[in-house]
């Protein structure tokens, strides 16, 4: 229940996390547009830039004295993505030279070795540390089998792996990864609350067009305020359902469904109930929606701000010009 | 049988270092016949030690012994049937309700024990008249009654796995008098009738000094005194364990003090009164 990564802040006091969060917010809104803008291409150019923003993604994380552990493991709901991703690329691209071509049998054998296969992975991924690399293994070990295996064989495919489709899925690999170190290096060196306070001052030209921005930026900072506290009533709840005899490990399917509901009812009354006694105690402390609200933070716009914001922006042109040019 | 703790510790994991909540403790629980009061100030680690006893937790180091089996720092077998054998009523309980109507509420722990649904259904029932739930309620939603009755459904949903030890986490918090009364009547008759060992976390010593027999108490996650109540009331130490003093000793206490009355350890009202009387008399 610990371990989600994504939206963590680590403590910290280096020129990344003293940045103004805004700017911030700024900085990875254009990064993002900027590395969403490259093509997709098998050219040398766009993936050599690729590469770099990666490196420089390094540095960052390097310079912020962010572990790179907590990077990677920000990487990990993601792998099944980049995995799946990678092989439809390869394998859907038929541009370019032919470099291997791989004849596959699904036949008996390989069907019988795959479920295999795949009993063990659940059997024995509780035991193995480094699951990421392990899930790989095994999707490796997929293919191989049906390669090697062509006995009382049912049907045959081939597949052929070009050298655009390699550089490609490569490509995309790289860009679904420096999205992901973009955003966690956001969310690791700002605190919520700064964050929020960023959300809510980019949003602010909305106001113009009657958009309430500032209910927004409350209910977004109470709903982040609330995560922790939520996960830690799901934790009594499951604990205090354990107790009367509800296994979330050890039961079969056909139960999960009613234990669920007696998770999620009391956690959703639960949640009820926290809500109207939190509205209660914000009027009591004299909240009106819309009314106008101080600070305690001030931030200031200070030099190494607006240098990030000459280097992004300085990146994004650069960018904008090569797909001009090129 | 009944529940060991063999020089047990348990470490919660926090950001780079583990907070110790509990450390060292080893106590020997009998199956019959207890009733064990655990006391000690907020976050010396009591919850901590009463999920122990039913397997919600297993110890960082050492061993629990619960009916025989072994519940080592790691184990792969499955404890679930343990939950049945001791049942445990958490802080506010009545959170855990969430069936439709209340009598399919009490059924839901021991039908996750395996009982069938007219099995389940005979003990729902049982347990609901052991707690004082009229029957015209069963129907009902569990929402819709008040917080001492929904407590009592929840009680009554533990009470229905016919559990041989039961233990009790803070289960008068937020009642008022009467309802913490007639709730500590029902778990006394428990006591009484069925010999059940209760084990109840409390911050009343009132209660301490009414119900219980033996106490422990828990000081910083270590523990400090395990002995009867008439041993930790009387003991030469016993300012050191930040305790209050149950109401009756304290106007004992007072009494000694302004009118210079011997004093004479009375736990409970009763007998208190009858032991004044008697001085009067004299």
């Amino acid at each position: 229940m610990n371990n989600i990564t994504l939206g963590q802040y680590i403590p910290g006091d280096s020129w990344l996390h003293r940045l103004d969060p805004r700017i911030k917010l700024f900085s990875l809104v254009i990064l993002l547009v900027g590395t969403f803008i490259i093509p997709i291409s098998a050219d040398l150019i766009p993936i050599i830039t690729m590469v770099a923003i990666f490196l420089g993604m390094m540095i960052l994380t390097a310079s912020a004295g962010i572990p790179i552990k907590k990077v990677i493991n920000g990487l990990r709901p993601i792998v099944f993505l980049l995995t799946f991703t990678f092989f439809i690329q390869l394998f859907f691209i038929t541009e370019g030279e032919l470099l291997v071509s791989f004849d596959f049998y699904l036949s008996v054998a390989s069907i019988g070795a795959i479920l295999i296969l795949f009993v063990f992975y659940n059997w024995s991924k509780k035991y193995i540390k480094f699951r990421i690399l392990y899930f790989l293994l095994i999707v490796g070990l997929i293919f191989f089998v049906q390669a090697v295996l062509p006995y009382i064989s049912l049907y045959t495919y081939k597949l052929d792996v070009y050298d655009q489709g390699l550089l490609r899925a490569g490509f995309i690999f790289i860009r679904i990864t420096n999205v992901i170190i973009m955003t966690s290096l956001l969310t690791f060196t700002t605190m919520t609350t700064d964050l929020n306070y960023a959300i809510e001052s980019l949003l602010k030209p909305l106001k113009w067009i009657k958009v309430p921005v500032d209910v927004i930026a409350m209910m977004l900072s109470l709903t982040l305020r609330y995560i922790p506290t939520l996960l830690g009533e799901t934790e009594k709840i499951m604990k205090a359902q354990a107790s009367r005899g509800v296994d979330f490990k050890e039961s079969k399917f056909k139960d999960k469904v009613v234990q669920i509901i007696s998770l999620l009812i009391p956690v959703f009354v639960i949640s009820f109930k926290r809500a109207e006694d939190l509205g209660n105690a914000m009027e009591v402390r004299g909240y009106v929606i819309g009314a106008k609200r101080t600070k305690i933070d001030q931030y200031k716009i200070g030099f190494k701000d607006i240098m990030a914001v000459f280097v992004v922006t300085l990146f994004l042109a650069i960018i904008i010009m090569m797909r001009i040019i090129g | 049988m009944g529940i060991q703790f063999k020089d047990v510790s348990y470490a919660y994991r926090g950001y780079k270092v583990n907070y110790d909540a509990i450390g060292h403790i080893t106590l020997d629980i009998k199956p019959k016949g207890e009733f064990i009061a655990v006391v000690g100030h907020t976050g010396s680690g009591k919850s901590t030690l009463v999920q122990h006893m039913n397997a919600l937790l297993l110890p960082t180091k050492g061993n629990v012994v619960i009916f025989g089996q072994d519940l080592p720092p790691k184990r792969h077998e499955k404890i679930n049937y343990l939950r049945q054998k001791v049942g445990l009523v958490f802080q506010f309980p009545e959170y855990q309700l969430f069936e439709e109507t209340i009598l399919k509420d009490i059924m839901f722990g021991p039908k996750n024990f395996k009982s069938t649904e007219s099995e389940a259904e005979v003990k729902a029932k049982k347990a609901a008249a052991i707690v004082g739930i009229d029957e015209s309620l069963f129907n009902q939603s569990p929402f819709r009654i008040s917080g001492g009755q929904m407590r009592r459904v929840a009680v009554a949903g533990i009470l229905a796995m016919e559990p041989d030890i039961l233990v009790l986490d803070e289960p008068t918090r937020g009642l008022d008098p009467k309802g913490r009364k007639d709730l500590m009547a029902i778990f006394q008759e428990i006591h009484d009738t069925e010999d059940k060992t209760i084990i109840m976390i409390t911050h009343d010593m009132d209660l301490v000094a009414e119900y219980a027999k033996r106490v422990i108490v828990l000081d910083n996650g270590r523990l400090v005194f395990d002995g009867t109540k008439e041993m930790l009331f009387e003991h030469p130490q016993f300012d050191d364990f930040h305790l209050d003093l149950p109401t009756p000793l304290k106007i004992l206490k007072t009494l000694e003090k302004e009118v210079g009355l011997v004093y004479k350890p009375h736990y409970d009202y009763a007998s208190l009164l009858a032991y004044l009387k008697g001085v009067q008399h004299e």
